[in-house]
């Protein structure tokens, strides 16, 4: 709950490891998450150098299952939704002008499990027989003792478990501080909409992650105690693991997504200088998303021939409507704007771009017939990292380039910031656009070579170099940081004429976050404060 | 899509250019929009006029919102259609053959026939299944230990292999020609190596072959 006074820090190393302030806790999940984006990154590195030559021997087949199992683990179970919890940690209290997180301690509990959970994963890299090879979906009964032996699948399970307990945590404490402590006037259609994707995000966390948390100690009970959930041969059933799973990991897609829209559209609002159009109508179609996802899951199992695709695929169609909504409403805000490209404009309108193409795709794959073709091939690894990548990835920057000055008192390069995008935009789409083709053309994902007569050469050296310059563009990143922290201008509470409550607050925020709060009447209060002949009008 | 081989794949390569161009329409108008705003509304320089506030608009919000669900259920009524049309399964199949998937390789059984394709250890060649063009073929889906994937692209189609249970598809070729196939289903250590053929051939080359290999094989 809020103090009146702000909680004393010791200094240094000892201050962050006690520390509770949501804003210290923000930040240690945004470098975290950072660092295993560019170890996963990295592991994406040497499989494109592989990739390069049919036959490549560069690394063993053993090693490269290990790699794209990692790559996947990392980004999805350690990257992508705890840097939203980095974002949400830091900016949420802040949007509804609260002084802490509801629960503080559990807070940096869950920071602590995730860390450590997430150490626990990328440490079967060590071990003799390596890391864990078997998918970032661990199907069985692939996934059992008998078919993949080495310790690293234990420790891939537990770390599971771990970042699983983390992530129900925050999500718990994120409901709780949106629900109990905004700030007076701060009514729920009011609040800001990153704030409410949060809440809706919070929500398919405490759906989702207990069913994966269940379904993995099942399947370490498979592993280490001898039971046969998952495995035929005792009587289990192994498509049990891909029900869980998915359960799981359609609305883990979702998690994955929704915090990005909000970035998007807090973006967008403000680079435009536009109040959010249709805004509640996003706010409900976010509800229809959240609602839809958990009703989608055996879209990834139509090739089994054992689900009902009729009902799967329906509402996969119909979650297109809510996300298409989205669009038109964010094409409605930029609509009649006075609209300025800085930076974190820049990465918003290369998701607005990329985004859409993965949208589209998936209303293909949404289609039992073609899901019959393009399913396990790299037209649906192309498809999923252009939602991922393309989507979240591009959203993320457009917000670390957006409340950086916030997070630092300081602005960050707009020069090596354009390079940064341009370098990746141009990057990512020569590496991910060619994949579709050839998914199409035959090419299953999760091979770690071919062979010179299948004809998947051309295109995977194309996407081999569209990676080199992709990961090449986290150096400007790298670099803009580096610099800006030491010698970026000074940015001042508002540098962009944003609108929602953070904005208010000095750069970077006091510990107990806010001198004094601006009198709260609409869902953009520092717009009202600063242009108060301007409202927003609804006709 | 590669051009399809079966008379399944026929129907699914039509599926998907109607709803490829359909993608395509949407993904334009909705980029052209973007593109026009972005334009249109740009700061142009200098200490410009606050922008209009307008925040909402029913009839559009109401249009954007139905016109997507018309569109999605016109495209849903073409998919369970296509679907039926490709998943049916003949009464009286002209032929089965045993699909049995194996970390890594694979076997094609011809019970009728009595006839077992393997593939080369030596080598590492995966076996050849030899089709008859016309005829429909019900395939047998059996995995021996893990989940494997049954890939034939120019087939159009997928169908998965798990262990405990049999799937079934029929395939109708109708294009003479040897097609590769692989296993799409991720599945260990050497995964990518199990490949295999297809090849569809007139009933006559059919005939000739099936006596030739139960000569070989007994």
């Amino acid at each position: 709950m809020s103090t009146a006074a702000p909680p004393v820090r010791a200094p240094g190393l000892l201050g962050w490891i006690t520390s509770t302030d949501h804003k210290v806790v923000g930040m240690s999940y945004m470098v975290t998450a950072f660092g295993f984006f560019m170890l996963g990154g990295a592991l994406a590195g040497i499989m494109r150098a592989q990739l390069y030559s049919p036959g490549s021997r560069l690394v063993d087949e053993e090693t490269y299952n290990q790699l794209f199992t990692m790559h996947g683990s990392i980004m999805m179970y350690l990257f992508i939704v705890p840097f939203a919890f980095g974002f949400a940690n830091y900016i949420v209290p802040l949007q509804i002008g609260a002084r802490e997180m509801a629960f503080p301690r559990l807070n940096a509990l869950g920071y602590w499990l995730y860390l450590f959970g997430g150490l626990t994963m990328v440490s079967g890299f060590l071990t003799r027989n390596g890391a864990a090879s078997f998918g970032w979906t661990g199907y069985a009964p692939l996934s059992d003792e008998l078919r993949t032996p080495a310790i690293g699948g234990d420790l891939w399970l537990l770390a599971i478990v771990l970042t699983g307990l983390a992530s129900v945590m925050t999500a718990v404490n994120i409901v709780a501080t949106v629900l109990s402590m905004r700030a007076p006037g701060m009514s729920m259609f009011r609040m800001p909409i990153f704030t409410w994707n949060m809440l809706v995000t919070s929500v398919l966390v405490l759906i989702a992650f207990p069913m994966l948390t269940v379904a993995s100690v099942m399947l370490l009970s498979d592993r280490q105690l001898g039971t046969r959930i998952f495995d035929p041969s005792g009587g289990g059933e192994p498509l049990l693991w891909q029900h869980l799973f998915w359960f799981f990991g359609h609305p883990e897609v979702y998690i994955a997504a929704l915090p990005f829209f909000g970035v998007i559209t807090e973006v967008l609002a403000a680079f435009s200088g536009r109040p959010i159009f249709g805004y509640k109508g996003l706010v409900a179609a976010t509800f229809a998303i959240a609602a839809l996802s958990v009703g989608v899951w055996a879209h990834h199992m139509f090739a089994t021939g054992a689900v009902e695709v009729g009902f799967f695929s329906g509402l996969s169609f119909l979650i297109a409507v809510p996300t298409g909504l989205k669009f038109f409403n964010w094409i409605g805000t930029l609509w009649l704007g006075s609209i300025r490209f800085q930076t974190p404009m820049l990465f918003a309108v290369g998701f607005l771009l990329l985004f859409l193409i993965g949208g589209l795709t998936g209303v293909l794959l949404a289609s039992p017939p073609v899901d019959y073709q393009m399913h396990d091939s790299y037209f649906v690894v192309a498809h999923m990292h252009y939602v991922l990548f393309g989507g979240s990835a591009f959203a993320l920057f457009a917000g670390v380039y957006y409340w950086f000055p916030k997070f630092t008192g300081r602005l960050l390069s707009e020069g090596w910031g354009k390079l940064h995008f341009w370098m990746m935009f141009v990057g990512f789409n020569i590496t991910f656009l060619v994949q579709h083709l050839l998914g199409a053309s035959g090419m299953p994902r999760r091979v770690a070579t071919y062979r010179a007569i299948d004809g998947f050469t051309t295109l995977n050296r194309v996407s081999s170099i569209g990676a080199a310059l992709l990961a090449a563009s986290t150096i400007p990143f790298l670099w803009n940081v580096w610099r800006s922290l030491r010698r970026g201008p000074v940015a001042g509470d508002n540098p962009w004429d944003a609108h929602t409550l953070e904005w208010a607050t000095t750069s970077p925020p006091p510990p107990d976050d806010f001198d004094e709060l601006p009198p709260i009447r609409s869902n953009r209060p520092v717009w009202d404060l600063n242009h108060p002949e301007h409202p927003e009008l609804h006709r | 899509m590669p051009e399809p081989a079966t008379e399944q794949g026929d129907r699914v390569a039509s599926l998907w250019s109607g709803m490829f161009i359909a993608a395509l329409v949407v993904g334009a108008i909705v980029w052209g929009l973007i593109a026009w705003a972005l334009i249109r509304y740009r700061h142009r320089g200098g200490e410009a006029a606050v922008p209009h506030q307008r925040a909402s608009n029913l009839p559009i919000e109401i249009a954007y919102t139905a016109v997507p669900i018309l569109i999605v259920i016109v495209l849903f009524g073409f998919t369970m259609a296509t679907d039926r049309e490709v998943k049916e399964l003949d009464a009286h199949p002209d032929l089965t053959v045993e699909v049995v998937g194996y970390q890594w390789g694979w076997s094609f059984r011809y019970p009728a026939q009595d006839l077992e394709m393997v593939g080369d250890p030596t080598t590492g060649d995966g076996p050849e299944m030899v089709l008859p063009i016309g005829a429909t073929t019900r395939l047998d889906l059996v995995s021996t230990d893990v989940i494997h994937s049954f890939w034939v692209p120019r087939f159009l189609s997928k169908r998965d292999l798990i262990p405990g249970r049999t799937n079934e598809m029929d395939v109708t070729p109708n294009r003479a020609g040897t097609y590769t196939g692989r296993c799409a289903e991720y599945c260990g250590l050497d995964h990518w190596r199990m490949n295999f053929r297809v090849r569809v051939v007139p009933q006559e080359e059919f005939d000739r072959w099936v006596a030739a290999e139960q000569d070989r094989q007994s």
